[in-house]
């Protein structure tokens, strides 16, 4: 089994402490107060803006061995496809693991996008479709399906992709989506389907993943907690016929020595105006649930040392996660270290495992 | 004002001249659907097409074009992903980008406008079209019918608007309905793109009074566009809105009228017989009012490249020589010059400017043709034509 690591794109901000959501590197406006003092010359002007900062961390995850980046459908923040294509040319192999929803339009339309994306990348474009916020939020984004459509709809919007991506012509006629002898000729045809990455509870969203994802991507839990559902939607998607891949999204928070790691995790809470201490947040070893999820999206986050993440990494391998979509702040820094420290341990003990299972 | 003038990325082909369709660069050309050049198509050494694209997008600003509209058809690829790619490794060149309001939610499609403005420091601008119908229609994946798109359009419009600095802005239309909708800072801080609009029909002009900064016409014969441009004036006047008019042409320009000419007789000596009779046939029929009209203008006996001279200094068969519209411009550097500035005197107010090879010739255009263009300096009056 191949592992991948990715490494989540902060787009609505990242600084140095626990309040990063609010800071934007990079980013100039009319309203925020000059940086430097009056004494002080500022050579920047409105030369660059936050885009400019994940440019960077696109880069350090690319130098510093990441498999991938995910770039997040954030509401809040700029719009995935087109951070994905400005970052694209300035990374060589690093998967475009790109999140949206599927009340974004035309699914033959996303499709023939993701045809040039694959063209000008070599296939490096990946799909991750989520279901979106509540109701009230959809609407204030134009989307007014119901709840019980966002599933099904998901499920049309693979279907007409991957038809119009495979075969031509391609018919379909869905309660959501629509073609009529579509598919892709010429220099579009026979390009690769972007990989499928899809998430959710439920049982309805596991039997979506079962019968449409690629990959699953888990919330982040206790081990012991996730094999369940492993097996369960593994079981799901041998019905159909099909076997799945299983990720993980989760934060992780590691230094050299574990009183490092939870000082600055304490330190982080702090920033972030939680009271540390008034509740155990851990819920398995090193895990730390609810950490960064207001800053992050990730449910938990592993803290430790070094070798302490490696290890629970590792164990999350065993147990049949391939995919691990990683997150730290600040997001920059912390691609390096985590790439230079962690990475090369984690990669290196699955080997030997399977070198012995050999 | 001064004139705006753009060129165009060739997204469906690109032979290496007018003369014949082979060689190509791209790894594509319409009736060839063979992948002949591995580095230029994604192969193992990593280049793609894009690369080739590019080079004439900077080609393009380099020698002072605004920018480029990138074409969008069932067979290229998709216009807001090469402008993305392309954002960092250009300095001035303004990204036209071709798309139908119907294949995106409107305000998925403010948030990915804002956010290229932000990748591009403001260099992005719409060319809007709303689709020639027929099975092409259904083939996108679209079912409405062709007078509905336009008010679907319309009601696209309002929302990007709406939306744009930040709301809260709620609409209730036919087609698209929103909520307490904005964008969030920083993004709501952009300008707003320059919206180019495409589409002869009545429908299309109701629309575009609303909303377009510019009215694109393919290149017709002198009187009927100034016919046209006069009519979507007062059309657009009586709606309250100014609206300036923009000419597509393709052009071949040399140092003197009869290289230019030459040029064409070798790419029309050269064109497969079975292509020009389905050219002088009347071809396959769309909903594009727009389509029709070309047509109209073309003779229907041709046994020279002279019979499609329909006026001194016009052509009518550049689609015979590769994808795109049919009228263009054949003249020496002077004479192609004079024929933009007469454009100018009919109504013209930008121009996107197109050649094969668009590399190689965006520098020729630029240097040899742009600087004898008079265009209209800054501040004089806006001439109606008379007559």
């Amino acid at each position: 089994m191949t592992i991948e690591f990715i490494w989540q794109l902060p787009t609505s901000g990242d600084g140095r402490y626990g309040d990063a959501g609010q800071t934007r590197r990079g980013e100039r406006t009319a309203s925020s107060r000059p940086p430097f003092t009056e004494g002080v010359s500022d050579p920047r002007g409105d030369r660059f803006n936050f885009l400019d900062h994940l440019h960077q961390i696109a880069r350090a995850a690319d130098l510093a061995g990441f498999d991938g980046i995910q770039i997040q459908n954030d509401l809040e923040g700029d719009e995935s496809w087109i951070v994905a294509g400005y970052l694209a040319r300035s990374s060589r192999r690093l998967k475009l693991l790109t999140e949206f929803e599927a009340s974004r339009g035309s699914a033959v339309y996303a499709a023939k996008n993701a045809v040039s994306f694959q063209r000008f990348t070599g296939g490096r474009f990946a799909w991750q479709i989520s279901q979106g916020g509540d109701a009230a939020l959809r609407r204030r984004h134009g989307d007014y399906a119901a709840d019980s459509e966002r599933l099904p709809r998901i499920g049309e919007f693979v279907e007409v992709a991957r038809g119009v991506l495979t075969q031509s012509p391609f018919s379909f006629k869905g309660q959501f989506f629509e073609v009529l002898d579509g598919g892709f000729n010429g220099p579009l045809a026979n390009h690769p389907v972007p990989l499928i990455y899809l998430s959710g509870n439920t049982p309805e969203a596991l039997r979506l993943s079962a019968r449409s994802a690629d990959v699953h991507i888990l919330d982040a839990a206790p081990a012991e907690e996730l094999k369940a559902s492993v097996a369960t939607l593994q079981g799901l998607a041998a019905v159909q016929g099909r076997r799945i891949a299983f990720g993980l999204r989760i934060d992780v928070l590691a230094r050299e020595t574990e009183d490092e790691a939870v000082h600055d995790a304490q330190r982080f809470l702090a920033q972030s105006g939680r009271a540390v201490g008034s509740t155990d947040p851990v819920v398995g070893p090193n895990l730390w649930a609810g950490f960064a999820t207001a800053q992050t999206g990730a449910a938990a986050s592993l803290v430790g040392s070094y070798g302490q993440v490696a290890e629970r990494l590792t164990k999350y391998a065993d147990i049949g996660i391939s995919s691990f979509v990683l997150a730290a702040i600040p997001h920059f820094e912390e691609a390096y270290r985590i790439g230079e420290q962690v990475l090369p341990v984690v990669r290196s003990r699955i080997a030997t495992q399977l070198s012995k299972a050999a | 004002m001064t004139i705006d003038i753009f060129w165009r990325i060739p997204t469906h082909g690109e032979p290496s001249s007018h003369r014949s369709r082979k060689p190509w660069r791209g790894d594509w050309f319409p009736g060839n659907d063979n992948l002949t050049k591995p580095g230029l198509s994604g192969g193992e050494d990593g280049t793609s097409y894009i690369d080739y694209l590019a080079e004439i997008a900077r080609a393009a600003e380099i020698s002072g074009f605004q920018g480029g509209l990138i074409p969008s058809f069932p067979s290229t690829d998709e216009p807001w992903v090469i402008s993305a790619f392309l954002a960092r490794e250009t300095k001035t060149f303004r990204f036209m980008i071709p798309f139908q309001p119907g294949f995106l939610n409107p305000v998925v499609a403010a948030r990915k406008t804002a956010s290229l403005q932000r990748a591009t420091g403001g260099r992005a601008l719409y060319n809007i079209i709303t689709g020639g119908g027929g099975p092409q229609q259904l083939w996108w994946g679209d079912s409405v019918a062709h007078d509905d798109r336009y008010a679907r359009t319309t009601e696209f419009l309002d929302v990007v608007r709406g939306v744009w600095n930040g709301g809260p802005f709620s609409y209730q239309g036919k087609f698209y309905q929103v909520e307490d909708a904005g964008l969030p800072d920083p993004l709501s801080a952009e300008e707003f793109p320059e919206i180019y609009f495409s589409g002869s029909s009545d429908a299309a002009l109701a629309s575009a009074s609303k909303h377009a900064d510019y009215y694109l016409s393919w290149l017709e014969p002198f009187d009927a566009l100034r016919d046209k441009f006069n009519r979507v004036k007062e059309r657009t006047d009586v709606l309250g809105r100014k609206i300036q008019c923009a000419v597509r042409v393709d052009i071949v320009a040399r140092p003197t009228e009869e290289e230019a000419w030459e040029e064409i007789r070798r790419g029309f000596d050269n064109i497969d017989p079975a292509a020009l009779a389905r050219f002088q046939g009347t071809g396959e029929r769309s909903e594009s009012v727009g389509a029709a009209r070309q047509r109209d203008f073309r003779p229907t006996t041709i046994n020279s490249y002279k019979d499609l001279i329909i006026e001194p200094n016009v052509w009518s068969g550049f689609s015979l020589l590769r994808g795109g519209q049919t009228q263009g411009i054949v003249g020496s550097y002077e004479q192609v010059a004079e024929q933009l500035d007469d454009l100018v005197r009919l109504g013209a107010d930008a121009f996107i400017l197109a050649s094969t090879p668009h590399l190689e010739e965006a520098y020729r255009v630029g240097e040899e043709v742009l600087p004898l263009v008079r265009g209209r300096p800054s501040g004089s009056a806006v001439l109606r034509a008379v007559g």
